[in-house]
């Protein structure tokens, strides 16, 4: 996908099951967003194609769609109750099913009397309630979320998590961008890390955490020393601590027989992988020290 | 689907429209200051009708002197009046404060003045002693003539009944006028009232960042048209709000505010006009109407668009400069031009076809035209929406916006 002369989204294929939950990972302008407005027919793409259900973006898919974009904006001038009133009938639900999904979604997230405010009468936080609010009000099959957690405290975005696996738990597909690595690890089934318009890493978090490095296994013990072995690699030993280098896929129920039948009496064996944080660092840390 | 956003839309719309105090403080600020007019009107002409009654039944006693022969002795004798061949004595009377008043005739009172001297009543009040001397001369100079129709004629107090022929038939004039000039007022009031509005309703989406949720919720075509039909429907009541007063005014006040009797009987309704003159209206309406939206579009902020908006509302009222050349050669280049340019058509076609010089085959023409070219503008007005307004801070060009219209996408992987 190319604006002007710039080349911003290149061979990138990747698909979202029904169900699952899926992230969108990258840098600040690495192309997340480019692609889902294209997806959702804002963008035209250059070539390729981006497909809902089989089908390119149409209007008509409104009722089945809620969409967090990462511009956050309603009708400042209006109610709230009035703006959320009018989206649900955009999106099919009827005035009075509307006005009363409206209301009980702004007493869930504390903010039921400001339902007749104004919404620039709102803090930050509020606004990006009702915003969400609208976003899932019609209880959509496909949850497109840019950034949902930006601009949410830390009780506010644990309140927003559990909307979203209520969500989840529905039945709706969740595509989402986020930055927050702890959010992906707890929701995300799988994701995709973009680089410059491209995919840097595609799979589960286990299969994008195992493309950037083997496993590692910390072992505490007591008795004999960690033998050699060539089902792992001896990383480091020292006072009862051992920390061993394990090809992915190995056996590690194995290892630790092998382990016990050497005559080592393991107190903790914890396998570990490079967390999704350590992995962002490593694919975007050129990236944003430049930014 | 379609039909029920466009509802919703709409609703929604004009309820947010109907329900702003400044909706209201712009609707009413017209009619209340016309209602003011209409009261200031009416206690003026009140207090002058009860002066002018007051000054012309006053009873003063003057001294008078008439070199012109016209003055009636018995009739100035009613008046208050005394005869004096003194001028100068009978003005120092009055300096005196002994006398009232002096008038004193001139041999030709037609050409030259009538002095009136008299006691100092205030600026208001002098003005009986003007009053009284003319009156006297008037009453006069009618017994003199002694015959109502010669005075009636003199004073030319005139009726006449005017009938023309155009084209073997009577001709409507001002009154085949006032029907289809109503388009025009129309015109003017829902361009001038809702211009601002029509601008604003697509810039609100990207100043308040709205775009992309409501581009994934609806068809940008049914939003804007829902749009221009919450304008048009707001711009009704603007109107009926207007008429309101008007309305009042004529059915109670209309002796005491002196508004000419409306006499619909006499007014010509020529079908022909009236189609056309609908026809360019809507056309009209409609062109104005995309133009502003897609204005809004492509703009970042209603300050942005003011300079194209001015030059806009400046094309609509550049036919009245010329308005004596439009009605009295139509043929001329400036008029033509003026009534096939797409932006001026409106008000110079529209007075053309009030006046009745708009040719059938020229105003079926332009109001095709302004269709024809309102699809095209309210099409891009909608791609640009749909393509240009998620650019938010900066203005959009057309190339860029019409660059990310969507080819169509094969549904299913080529095989």
């Amino acid at each position: 996908m190319d604006f002007a002369a710039r080349t911003v989204i290149s061979d990138l294929s990747f698909d979202v099951k029904r169900g699952e939950t899926f992230g969108f990972l990258g840098s600040n302008g690495s192309g997340k967003t480019t692609t889902l407005r294209a997806l959702l027919g804002i963008y035209r793409p250059t070539s390729g194609r981006l497909l809902i259900d089989g089908e390119p973006f149409k209007p008509e898919l409104a009722h089945r769609l809620g969409y967090l974009p990462e511009e956050r904006g309603l009708y400042k001038k209006e109610s709230v109750i009035d703006v959320m009133t009018y989206f649900g009938r955009l999106k099919g639900l009827g005035k009075l099913e509307s006005h009363r999904w409206s209301m009980e979604y702004l007493d869930r997230v504390d903010i039921g009397d400001k339902a007749k405010m104004r919404v620039d009468k709102l803090s930050g936080g509020q606004q990006q309630k009702v915003q969400l609010g609208v976003t899932i009000m019609n209880q959509p099959e496909l949850l497109i979320l840019d950034e949902p957690t930006k601009g949410f405290d830390p009780v506010n975005r644990r309140l927003l998590m559990s909307i979203i696996d209520e969500q989840r738990a529905g039945g709706a597909t969740v595509l989402m961008v986020t930055h927050q690595m702890e959010e992906v690890e707890r929701l995300c089934d799988r994701i995709i890390l973009l680089k410059d318009g491209s995919a840097r890493a595609y799979g589960t978090v286990a299969e994008v955490q195992a493309q950037f490095g083997d496993l590692t296994v910390a072992v505490d013990h007591v008795g004999a020393a960690v033998p050699s072995s060539a089902h792992y690699e001896l990383l480091d030993t020292e006072n009862g601590h051992a920390t061993l280098g394990v090809q992915n896929g190995a056996d590690l129920a194995a290892i630790l027989r092998g382990l016990m039948d050497a005559g080592v009496t393991v107190t903790r064996f914890e396998p570990q992988r490079k967390s999704l944080d350590d992995i962002f660092v490593e694919v975007y840390g050129s990236d944003e020290g430049e930014q | 689907m379609a039909q029920h956003n466009i509802r919703t839309v709409i609703w929604f719309e004009v309820g947010r429209n109907v329900t702003k105090p400044r909706f209201w403080i712009i609707t009413l600020i017209v009619p209340v200051a016309l209602m003011v007019v209409f009261a200031l009107v009416f206690l003026s002409s009140s207090s002058t009708d009860a002066a002018s009654s007051a000054q012309k039944n006053a009873h003063i006693t003057f001294q008078y002197r008439d070199l012109s022969g016209i003055v009636d002795p018995a009739t100035a004798s009613k008046f208050g009046g005394t005869a004096t061949s003194d001028a100068t004595a009978a003005i120092a009377a009055v300096k005196a404060g002994t006398s009232q008043a002096f008038f004193d005739y001139p041999a030709d009172p037609a050409t030259q003045h009538i002095k009136v001297y008299g006691a100092d009543k205030d600026i208001f009040g002098n003005g009986v002693y003007a009053s009284v001397a003319t009156s006297l001369l008037q009453l006069s100079a009618q017994e003199k003539i002694n015959s109502p129709q010669l005075v009636n004629i003199a004073s030319g107090n005139l009726n006449t009944t005017s009938v023309t022929y155009r084209d073997g038939h009577t001709a409507a004039g001002i009154n085949g006028v006032i029907a289809p000039m109503l388009y025009l007022v129309a015109f003017y009031l829902v361009i001038l009232l809702l211009g601002n509005q029509m601008l604003a309703s697509t810039l609100e989406e990207k100043e308040n960042r709205v775009t992309e949720m409501i581009l994934t919720t609806i068809n940008p075509t049914s939003l804007i048209l829902g749009k221009i039909v919450a304008l048009f429907v707001a711009g009704l009541l603007q109107i009926v709000v207007f008429a309101v007063p008007l309305a009042v005014a004529y059915a109670l006040f209309r002796k005491q505010l002196n508004i000419p009797t409306l006499d619909l009987s006499n007014l010509v309704l020529d079908p022909q006009q009236m189609i056309i003159g609908a026809l360019i209206l809507i056309g009209g309406f409609a062109l104005f109407t995309g133009t502003l939206v897609a204005l809004g579009a492509i703009m970042p902020t209603a300050k942005d668009a003011g300079p194209i908006f001015g030059v806009l509302m400046i094309l609509i009222f550049i036919p009245f400069y010329i308005v004596t050349l439009i009605i009295s050669d139509p043929t001329a280049p400036i008029v033509q031009t003026f009534s096939w340019f797409p932006y001026s058509a409106p008000v110079t076609a529209l007075l053309r076809n009030a006046f009745g010089v708009l040719p059938l085959w020229q105003g079926i023409s332009i109001a095709v035209e302004l269709l024809l070219l309102a699809v095209v503008v309210l099409r891009v007005a909608v791609q640009l929406f749909r393509y240009g307004s998620i650019e938010y801070s900066r203005r959009v060009s057309l190339a860029d916006a019409f660059s990310r219209t969507p080819r169509r996408q094969a549904s299913s992987p080529p095989q």
